[in-house]
């Protein structure tokens, strides 16, 4: 009982000191991407795994040590879901993990134009492009 | 089917130890799964060091999402710094796909003794051995940076140990950002999240309060290790059926962890856990030279 008062008491002061500033927003914003990112990609992977259970190993063979056919290019992963293929959903709920801090990055960009933090914007953008020239490089260097 | 099941669920198992283990220890459930997958259940380096990486996104990014709401993780600083970090990452990767497997165990042992020094440090002060003094004292006093004014580095945090807000400038930017380009790489090449090195740059190079600079690295770490998940992925190293048990494992793990953190934070527990990471470090030093005892 005692710490649950203790608790409520930080939790005012947080939100005294977090109430005055317009990058409140901002940081709300991340929050719930990151979370939300989370949840869904475990959710996805959860289903794949469901799909696993429910249609057998079919044509899986092998064991951890031995190389599976796996899709592990944006179309094979999506083509695989289309067919309701257990590793390509689990691929796609792996690859939306991948993409969350990727949105994270997509978000502040936004976030910090609302705030008409100019040079913030430019950095974000600027971390947002290697991101993006990381996936674009790993197609070409497999 | 079922031999498929079995191995699904033994390493789901590894996966969540794992993840208890890093977040009791503050050391990041990858640098506690990719020995066991490797040493343990025979998995290929770059498979684990895939497995891992998917896994620390899904747990920092988790634990960041809390730290934000909650104003210890410095955004500003985090976005600047992961322009490094990120860079450090691609190369990273790259690097991971040409060098030799061996190469990477002693890479890894070498990190892997490094993160344990500052707790064999710890360990070795509650024990009451006397040791010299380190730290970054020396911060205080001076005038913060000029850059880390320009990029408005300065910020507040509330800390209910002490009741009071926190305030801090930072100093020595370009250090910070040149440490911030190596623990990128590191992250990159071994599918860790090297949270030690980043707080060795913002806390001890930069001179961020403590509590800030492991909020602000956990919040870094998931971009950090999203610039070379793409690579891992693209390249095949993500592996659907180990890469899955791991990340919902670690990720379950660590929230068990944090929660076990307040019980069962005594210095013993810490010793054990101290010991056997040390034993694995020397383990996997072997087996980068290809020693078997």
């Amino acid at each position: 009982m005692k710490k649950e008062t203790r608790e409520t008491e930080d939790d005012r002061a947080r939100a005294a000191l977090a109430d005055e500033d317009p990058a409140r927003a901002t940081e709300l914003m991340v929050s719930v991407v990151l979370r939300s990112g989370v949840l869904i990609s475990a959710g996805v992977i959860v289903i794949g795994l469901i799909l696993l259970v429910l249609r057998g190993a079919g044509g899986l063979g092998g064991g951890i040590a031995s190389a599976l056919a796996f899709p592990h290019t944006f179309a094979s992963v999506f083509s695989g879901v289309a067919r309701l293929d257990p590793l390509a959903v689990i691929s796609l709920g792996l690859m939306l993990i991948i993409l969350t801090p990727v949105s994270r990055v997509a978000v502040s960009i936004v976030a910090f134009a609302m705030e008409r933090d100019w040079r913030y914007v430019a950095i974000t953008a600027v971390v947002l492009a290697v991101l993006i020239v990381s996936f674009a490089l790993g197609k070409g260097g497999s | 089917m079922t031999h498929l099941f079995v191995q699904f669920l033994i390493v789901l198992a590894v996966s969540i130890i794992a993840g208890v283990v890093g977040s009791l220890l503050g050391l990041g459930g990858g640098i506690i799964v990719i020995p066991a997958l490797t040493l343990f259940l025979h998995v290929d380096f770059r498979i684990a060091a895939g497995a891992s990486i998917v896994s620390i996104i899904a747990t920092s990014s988790g634990s960041a999402a809390t730290y934000v709401k909650d104003r210890l993780s410095n955004i500003r600083v985090g976005m600047f710094l992961e322009i490094l970090t990120s860079i450090g990452a691609v190369c990273g990767a790259f690097l991971a796909g040409v060098v030799k497997g061996s190469a990477l165990y002693v890479v890894f042992a070498l990190v892997l003794l490094y993160s344990l020094y500052p707790m064999g440090r710890k360990i070795a002060l509650e024990l009451g051995w006397r040791l010299h003094p380190y730290g970054k004292d020396q911060a205080e006093g001076i005038p913060p940076d000029p850059l880390a004014a320009k990029l408005g580095f300065s910020s507040t945090y509330y800390d209910p140990a002490v009741k009071r807000e926190i305030s801090y400038d930072l100093h020595h930017v370009p250090a910070g950002a040149g440490i911030m380009y190596f623990a990128g790489l590191a992250s990159g090449l071994l599918g860790i999240g090297s949270g030690v090195f980043k707080v060795v740059a913002l806390d001890t190079a930069m001179g961020m309060p403590m509590k800030a600079s492991t909020a602000t690295s956990n919040f870094m770490i998931g971009v950090t290790a999203a610039a070379s998940a793409g690579i891992y992925f693209l390249r095949g190293d993500i592996d659907p059926l180990i890469a899955a048990p791991v990340a919902l494992g670690v990720l379950a793990g660590s929230l068990v962890g944090t929660r076990l953190l307040a019980r069962l934070a005594g210095a013993s527990i810490r010793i054990i856990f101290f010991a056997v990471l040390a034993i694995i470090a020397v383990q996997m030093l072997l087996r980068g030279f290809n020693i078997s005892l």
